[in-house]
């Protein structure tokens, strides 16, 4: 599933299979409460970029609300397919994706100006515009916490990778000591 | 300009999702997890990061009552770790101390089951890499390459014909090592329960018992979630003799624990602090000091310390 939701969304599928796929899409949103695997794919994916992209999270129920607002208005780009013409039965589909699609858009364009009015210009940020990354501000850098060994052997039993490598991420917490010694 | 290079990061993640999992990969990461919990051992292994490296002996002997492992420090203080199946116990010589973790709180904790090794091609790609000769093993390469730049990403080298993990470096987005564990020495199997007791006799020593126990936070949370990361476990303990609720996050390979302690009227300076692919990240909510530490890129660490929140219980 997760394989066809990329490949919608870099425009692989051929319009049979979007068309299905679409579908899917549709009938996950419709019974909005238990999300299928092809809308939490979909979702999850947009949300991964949006993350990679330094866009900010849309407020709950901004998606519900031009979804409202959106079925309010005339609709000019779908209209009502007839029955007995079969090719036109991804005219439908393909606009829900537009429409989807807009609303994507229009949340990078609602968010773009407010970024760069209370965005520092900084050369940190001129060098996020080259490599994505988060939204998060430079951070200050302090010394590591004088409990940091404490921490470290409270974490430590926690890391998966202790199914792989043993205890030797243990060692970390050795290191850590070291590190305090010298201070 | 910000749609072009919005659908490129798509076009580029959605490549990667869609790239298959080379099989024969994951069957070296479930033979390397069989290998950890089956073998007993000892070697000497160095643990780099930066331009600091250390040497430790490590020794594992397993039996059907379980395993234990003892690591011990070959450069600077002298100190040692013995953990077995339920509990970590640090010795510090110097200090007459020891630290005691008891493992309960984790137990039934799904670390990294072979059944789950699937899962981790969600966040990583995972592909064999060369063959190379390691402390006098053949070894191949596992790499595990992130999806995102919220991990880093793994290569491991395994013995071909056992399994075990000879070395492993941590690698960041841009292909950078962050550091390295890896052996010098090992040889496998005739290990004596004797090899994994502690050195000292700590009967006098001072106990610090961390009473680590199952708990709800009430009222502590995340207000956004980091992509792939799933709240694993939520515990209390004991940190420095102070209470401390402990939150781990995991993403199948990488964790970050959040740490939740009471100020009780100091402040503490907000900001990141490094070692290696650790990242500890400190900051102040509601009159409390939250600590995130994680084997997690800086961002990772972060955003997790920025989204955390209190809302009073109703």
């Amino acid at each position: 599933m997760k394989e066809k939701i990329s490949a919608l969304m870099d425009g692989e599928l051929d319009g049979k299979a979007a068309a299905a796929l679409i579908d899917e899409l549709q009938r996950d949103m419709r019974l909005r409460e238990h999300d299928g695997e092809a809308l939490d794919a979909w979702r999850t994916y947009h949300l991964v970029s949006d993350a990679m992209r330094d866009a900010r999270p849309l407020s709950a129920g901004f998606r519900d609300r031009v979804l409202e607002r959106l079925a309010a208005e005339p609709t000019v780009l779908a209209p009502k397919r007839p029955a007995f013409e079969p090719r036109k039965r991804f005219a439908m589909p393909a606009a829900a994706a537009a429409s989807l699609a807009a609303v994507g858009l229009v949340g990078w364009l609602a968010l773009g100006p407010q970024h760069q009015a209370t965005a520092p210009q900084s050369p940190a940020v001129a060098q996020a515009v080259v490599q994505p990354i988060l939204d998060t501000k430079k951070p200050v850098l302090v010394p590591l916490p004088t409990a940091t060994p404490d921490y470290l052997l409270a974490h430590q039993g926690f890391s998966p990778r202790i199914s792989l490598q043993g205890m030797a991420p243990y060692a970390r917490t050795v290191s850590a000591q070291a590190n305090e010694g010298r201070k | 300009m910000v749609a072009a290079r919005a659908l490129a990061v798509v076009v580029a993640l959605s490549a990667g999702c869609a790239r298959a999992q080379s099989p024969e990969a994951l069957d070296w990461l479930r033979k390397i997890h069989d290998a950890t919990q089956r073998l007993s051992y000892s070697g000497t292994f160095v643990y780099q990061n930066g331009g600091r490296s250390e040497t430790s002996k490590i020794t594992r002997y397993v039996d059907s009552g379980g395993d234990i492992e003892k690591l011990e420090v070959m450069d600077g203080v002298p100190r040692e770790i013995v953990r077995t199946r339920d509990t970590v116990r640090c010795y510090l010589p110097e200090s007459k101390v020891v630290k005691v973790d008891r493992r309960s709180a984790e137990r039934g904790f799904p670390a990294l089951l072979p059944e789950r090794v699937t899962a981790l091609a969600h966040h990583y790609d995972i592909s064999l890499g060369e063959t190379r000769r390691i402390a006098g093993f053949d070894c191949r390469a596992v790499v595990l390459t992130p999806k995102d730049n919220l991990r880093y990403g793994y290569r491991l080298y395994a013995d071909s014909a056992s399994g075990m993990l000879l070395k492993a470096i941590t690698f960041d987005s841009a292909g950078q090592e962050v550091e390295q564990f890896m052996f010098t020495q090992l040889s496998l199997g005739n290990i004596s329960r004797d090899r994994v007791r502690p050195r000292y006799a700590a009967g006098s020593w001072r106990i610090e018992d961390a009473a680590a126990a199952p708990a709800h936070l009430a009222g502590w949370s995340l207000n956004r979630e980091l992509p792939g990361f799933r709240k694993v476990t939520e515990l209390k303990r004991r940190l420095e003799s102070k209470p401390v609720g402990q939150v781990v996050y995991s993403d199948g390979l990488a964790a970050v624990s959040v740490f939740i302690e009471p100020l009780e009227g100091r402040s503490v300076p907000t900001g990141l602090a490094s070692m290696g692919a650790i990242h500890i990240y400190t900051r102040e909510v509601a009159d409390h000091r939250i600590t995130v530490v994680g084997e997690a890129p800086a961002v990772s660490v972060q955003r997790i310390a920025d989204a955390v929140e209190y809302r009073r219980p109703q």
